[in-house]
């Protein structure tokens, strides 16, 4: 079932100034329940531009956006309702914190939707037990807290909202290794427990080819691809043409495979990999 | 939107405006004003608008821009107006009502009150469309220099860097805010309806990261000023020396005529 459809979205920036510039032409894509897709495209592709149209944050220039089947600015009184089904949490979200305590911060989304007293206080338990901050945090003032610490609240305060899309806009920049293991950790984890859809916006190939069920390249504001991991990676050439790459392991077997070792090419993840290689060498030790 | 704000902002261009040396042009901006103030009736003060619209047309800024700044302070004009029309005391009765009453004279006074704000925002807006925002504070920086003979030395240096810092900041300021109110927004925050005092309280989950943010920032910059051993503006050199040539003391020579033609309507009429 789809949950979000994006049909022929274009984004124009600067309308009527010499200075025009169309950061999103006509992308269609349809997202399904309970998919991880990742977003990945160079630096200034329109990732950005395209998933703040996704929570009604921008109004396209043209095309539409459907959620549930109903176009988001159908009603654009309502537009705050799409804002808490469809979550988005921005690059650095620990800059938006602001409340005195972590509690409250978390809490912030959950009252604008207009969420209180026992009802808010469960969303908040629970938002936090799903992701990992101990209820010692709760009165601690979210300044305190380390740079890995503040970005797990701020996720938790876009994941209160219990969004059924949720859109990620590089979640692991800037952290540490474990950090950046965490918030996949925590992702992962939202859409089991939830069943939601996720978007991630990514440089990393290595970190989408472990997560992501579909990935979707952007070129200078185009839809360049969109398709499941595999299909996408398979086109090395045409990635690197947009100046992107495929996974380093995954280069590491196409290397392989040219000094005429028997490996597949669809190998994207460490993991995989590593089963590959035991495969081999067990075969090898067997004859 | 807060990009909308264009008071202070530099339009690339060539024209002899542009070229004209900073320290001459925020000495004449000064010598027009006052000149603006000393017009003292329509035919001197109307010399004085033609002159400064000459100046805004060859500095080749695009009038729309001039008019731009206008709007900002259409609501200052417009209550200046208003009251000046009351303050007439001679001429022909043309309303009134109550104990108020507005005469030919008040008319007159209200247009001339409005053209003298128009030409402030004006000739000062030709400055700052002319000027980069470095390139005034250095002129301000040049311009105090005199005051270290009175034992202010550093305080001038460090005036003009905050000038430059403060000036530096401000576009990713707003930026910044941008990016804030957007998540904060995704996070369900109402910045846009309600009455003044939820409005108010809205800003706060905009306000605070913004100043978090700013605090960083500048510990941040002192940080990496001192890495590049900064010590304030003693034995600085600068990238960019400024020199008059025959073109500022042609900008001179056209302000004071004006000044002059200025004084000699007043006398005149």
């Amino acid at each position: 079932m789809s949950v979000l459809e994006v049909k022929n979205l274009t984004h124009t920036y600067g309308g009527n100034t010499p200075f025009v510039n169309d950061a999103v032409k006509g992308v269609s894509f349809t997202a399904e329940k309970g998919e991880i897709i990742g977003i990945i495209g160079h630096t200034g592709s329109g990732k950005s531009t395209l998933v703040q149209h996704l929570n009604g944050l921008l109004k396209p220039t043209s095309g539409e956006i459907l959620l549930d089947g109903v176009n988001i600015w159908e009603n654009p009184k309502e537009i705050r309702k799409v804002r808490s089904k469809v979550g988005l949490v921005f690059q650095y979200p620990e800059y938006q914190l602001f409340e005195e305590t972590v509690f409250k911060d978390i809490a912030f989304g959950p009252k604008n939707m207009g969420l209180t007293g026992k009802e808010l206080e469960k969303r908040v338990v629970d938002t936090c037990n799903m992701i990992g901050v101990k209820p010692e945090y709760f009165e601690k003032s979210p300044f305190d807290l380390s740079g890995g610490e503040k970005r797990r609240v701020a996720i938790a305060g876009v994941m209160a909202m219990n969004p059924e899309v949720i859109v990620f806009d590089e979640p692991t920049a800037g952290l540490d290794p474990k950090g950046r293991e965490d918030v996949t950790e925590i992702i992962a984890n939202y859409r089991r427990c939830t069943g939601a859809t996720v978007i991630i916006i990514s440089h990393s190939m290595e970190d989408m080819a472990v997560i992501a069920d579909k990935l979707l390249v952007m070129n200078k504001g185009s839809l360049q691809m969109f398709g499941t991991v595999e299909e996408v990676f398979k086109n090395g050439d045409a990635l690197r043409e947009i100046g992107l790459n495929v996974p380093i392991v995954t280069r590491v077997f196409y290397e392989l495979k040219k000094a005429g070792v028997p490996v597949p090419d669809n190998v994207f993840t460490v993991e995989s990999a590593v089963k590959v290689l035991e495969k081999l060498r067990d075969g090898d030790g067997n004859a | 939107m807060l990009r909308d704000i264009t008071f202070g902002q530099y339009y690339e261009g060539r024209s002899v405006v542009h070229k004209t040396d900073p320290r001459v042009k925020i000495l004449l901006l000064i010598l027009i004003i006052v000149f603006i103030f000393i017009a003292e009736n329509a035919f001197s003060l109307g010399f004085a608008a033609v002159m400064i619209i000459i100046t805004a047309i060859i500095s080749r800024v695009p009038f729309g821009m001039y008019l731009k700044n206008m709007k900002a302070i259409l609501p200052v004009l417009i209550f200046t107006g208003i009251i000046n029309l009351f303050y007439g005391d001679g001429g022909k009765v043309l309303l009134s009502f109550w104990k108020l009453s507005v005469t030919t004279d008040g008319v007159y006074r209200a247009i001339f009150m409005a053209v003298r704000i128009t030409m402030l925002i004006f000739v000062s807006s030709a400055l700052t469309y002319t000027t980069t925002p470095n390139d005034l504070t250095d002129a301000i920086e040049s311009l105090l220099s005199p005051l270290k003979f009175i034992g202010l030395k550093s305080a001038v240096h460090t005036l003009a860097m905050m000038m430059t810092i403060a000036l530096r900041f401000i576009p990713t300021l707003i930026e910044e805010a941008e990016k804030i109110m957007n998540a904060q927004k995704a996070r369900g925050a109402d910045l846009e309806n309600g009455r003044l005092k939820e409005r108010v309280k809205a800003l706060i989950p905009v306000l605070i990261p913004l100043l978090i943010s700013s605090v960083r920032r500048a510990y941040e910059l002192a940080e990496a000023m001192e890495c590049r051993c900064y010590n304030g503006g003693e034995g600085r050199t600068r990238m960019k020396q400024m020199h008059m040539s025959a073109r500022d003391f042609w900008a001179l020579a056209f302000a004071i005529s004006v000044c002059g033609g200025i004084i000699t309507l007043n006398i005149f009429f």
